[in-house]
């Protein structure tokens, strides 16, 4: 039972990990209708950036937090203006080309940074544990719980409460009206890709201290994101909190009754089931159109 | 005018066959010119690579199914043929009582029952095409009956080829996990042994891709390609007019697994082993990248795209100046052909060509210039 108990708590730690990354591509593919492969990498950078900031200017990895979202928020930027927003309705060449995004984003990495494995440490005050329901638990982990739930509730305000959100949700329901009206597309796609890109940066920096930083570390990523981001519904943000921490939880007891494969196995055929019979998502309702 | 532009115009049959013909000819007259069985094997490693860029492009070019597991009925295809090699192999590589060495290491005492077939080589080569193609029809089944389109087939066919690889990997005892099967016994037959240095298996693969080459083409030129090109360009529109516009992709796709796993078969005789990577993702999104250089909606682009590419990684990889940028190299290229060549460099070919054309034309006929040129085509 308490076995049982530590398996539910790794799974809602899985389940944060899964919704701060997929929380940038759910916004850039529900917005955009584009399939950023080159998210894994966005987070491979956040990590480094986070590397590099302890290293270089002996930075904690809070106080680091906010710059790491700016430099990966910026490598974004460049990337939708320099490349994507070539790509406007040609939604399959946009998983070529940040495929060859992420290759390049890999490769440069390994050429400044080196190609071999690197630490980041843990904030000190966040690396004892704490008891919860007779369990000890990592304070860290609850800190990531907490930390996905305040990015995800921040995002959900600036869609819904600023102007630009407005604008983008405007240019979701019809772009060519939204532009008649003088939305300025172009300019909140950027945005939003920037947005997106800086939260996949954050994930990474917020995971940097479990696992150890490899030029490779996002690929693994991107796939399970992606697999959020279907489960929850494109259209749906709500659906992405929900779909990341049933994902989590299920390959965490799926993983702990039989194995990881089994795990894994299960979870990607009930996503192949269900994009064939609700492709719409779980979490969205039918609309008539 | 976007109906104008939708319209799908089948290029004329000599403007494909030519290509086809000049590049088989030179790949069966390159052992003439290359007389180094070492190069020649390598070559024929990218020829069998070009065959799957090309089993792609028909699903991807001709039907507009992007498959994004591609690398599923390659790798299927190629341990069709390596259970059956390895049950040829000579006792010491097999251990006690004709087990495979994994499975004796792995305490399996009787050969698991889908091996047994595999005794014949006759069953080994047909379920070599026939496992891929018969999964490929059912996956599209599941798919086309449900009218899923665009990126979320691209997703199931990506879920589907990990599961598969997980379970190979999963099952050690049966498939050798992450080793795959190695120390095979070389093919034979007909008398003929097919080592993977000799002239014999060069030839073998040349033969194999010109056929499977002539069969694509024969396809698109077929009222079922037609349709297809027509589905690919305006799905419903052909659903109004009565196909059954499932039915036409479910074919496509079946056919673009055959061949895959034809070439899948090859690779396990020029690699001499095969491996769960055989069916992984980066060698699937390689098959991807390979189609796009290429040019997805021409056969012998796409093949070509293969053989370039891969064939410059080797050399690229291989050299010491680039030893350390040329993914970055690749990367780079990749994307500016995405922007800028949307339909890849056989669409350059064909730009150039036509502007030639127009050129000619225009001198002949002034006055004629306008109905003469082509209508574009929409993307994807």
């Amino acid at each position: 039972m308490d076995q049982f108990i530590q398996q539910i708590i790794t799974g809602l730690s899985i389940g944060s990990i899964l919704l701060l990354v997929a929380l940038g591509l759910s916004i850039i593919y529900g917005s955009m209708g584009i399939i950023n492969l080159a998210h894994g990498e966005f987070v491979m950078l956040g990590a480094y950036a986070a590397w590099m900031f302890q290293q270089r200017f002996g930075l904690g990895l809070i106080e680091s937090l906010a710059p790491i979202f700016l430099v990966v928020a910026v490598f974004g930027f460049v990337i939708e203006r320099g490349v994507l927003s070539f790509l406007n309705n040609r939604p399959l060449d946009t998983i070529l080309a940040t495929w060859g995004i992420g290759v390049i984003l890999q490769q440069a990495v390994r050429l400044t940074a080196g190609g071999e494995l690197r630490y980041v440490q843990m904030p000190e005050s966040l690396s004892g544990s704490a008891e919860i329901f007779g369990t000890s638990v990592s304070l860290y982990r609850v800190f990531l719980l907490v930390a996905a739930l305040a990015l995800f509730g921040l995002t959900w305000l600036l869609i819904q409460r600023t102007a630009t959100g407005m604008k983008l949700r405007a240019i979701i329901q019809d772009r060519a009206m939204a532009s008649a009206f003088g939305v300025n597309a172009r300019r909140v796609h950027g945005l939003t890709f920037a947005y997106g890109a800086g939260l996949a940066g954050l994930a990474g920096a917020l995971v940097s201290p479990l696992k150890s930083v490899s030029p490779e570390m996002g690929t693994g990523y991107v796939v399970d994101a992606f697999m959020v981001v279907v489960l929850g519904g494109v259209q749906s943000l709500v659906g992405t909190v929900f779909s990341a921490f049933i994902l989590g939880e299920l390959s965490s007891v799926i993983a702990f009754l039989q194995n990881d494969t089994v795990a894994k196995t299960l979870v990607l055929v009930a996503i192949v089931v269900l994009i064939r019979f609700r492709p719409e998502g779980l979490f969205t309702t039918r609309l008539r159109t | 005018m976007a109906f104008m532009q939708s319209t799908t115009r089948a290029p004329g049959l000599g403007r494909q066959i030519v290509p086809i013909g000049i590049v088989c000819l030179i790949v069966f007259l390159m052992p003439l010119v290359l007389d180094n069985d070492f190069l020649l094997a390598k070559l024929a490693r990218y020829l069998v690579l070009g065959m799957l860029a090309m089993s792609l492009s028909l699903s991807w070019g001709f039907a507009g199914i992007l498959n994004l597991g591609q690398a599923m009925s390659f790798g299927l295809g190629s341990y069709a043929l390596a259970m059956a090699l390895k049950l040829k192999t000579v006792p010491v590589h097999t251990g006690a009582e004709g087990l495979p060495d994994f499975m004796v290491w792995n305490n399996v005492t009787r050969l698991p029952w889908f091996w047994v077939p595999f005794e014949w080589m006759g069953v080994a080569l047909l379920a070599g095409v026939l496992v891929p193609a018969a999964l490929a029809a059912g996956l599209g089944w599941f798919m086309f009956r449900g009218r899923v389109t665009g990126v979320y087939v691209a997703i199931i066919t990506l879920a589907t080829m990990v599961v598969v690889n997980l379970l190979i990997i999963d099952q050690q005892a049966c498939t050798g996990g992450f080793n795959g099967i190695t120390d095979l016994a070389q093919l034979q037959l007909f008398g003929i042994t097919f080592d993977a240095y000799g002239r014999s298996t060069y030839y073998l693969v040349a033969v194999c891709l010109t056929a499977s080459l002539l069969l694509a083409l024969a396809f698109t030129r077929t009222k079922a390609g037609l349709v297809i090109q027509a589905v690919r360009d305006h799905e419903a529109r052909v659903r109004y007019f009565g196909y059954d516009v499932a039915a036409y992709k479910i074919v496509a796709f079946a056919l673009s697994a055959a061949i895959a796993g034809l070439a899948g078969m090859l690779y396990t005789i020029i690699m001499e082993f095969a491996s769960p990577t055989f069916l992984g993702v980066p060698l699937s999104l390689s098959v991807v990248v390979w189609c796009a250089v290429g040019g997805r909606q021409s056969l012998v682009g796409a093949f070509l795209g293969a053989v370039l590419v891969a064939g410059m990684q080797g050399v690229l990889s291989e050299s010491a100046t680039f030893l350390e940028t040329w993914t970055l190299v690749m990367g780079v290229l990749f994307v500016l052909v995405v922007l800028f060549l949307p339909k890849g460099l056989a669409g350059l070919a064909e730009a150039i060509g036509a502007r030639l054309d127009w050129r000619r034309r225009s001198q002949a006929r002034p006055g004629a210039t306008l109905a003469s040129r082509e209508p574009t085509e929409a993307g994807l």
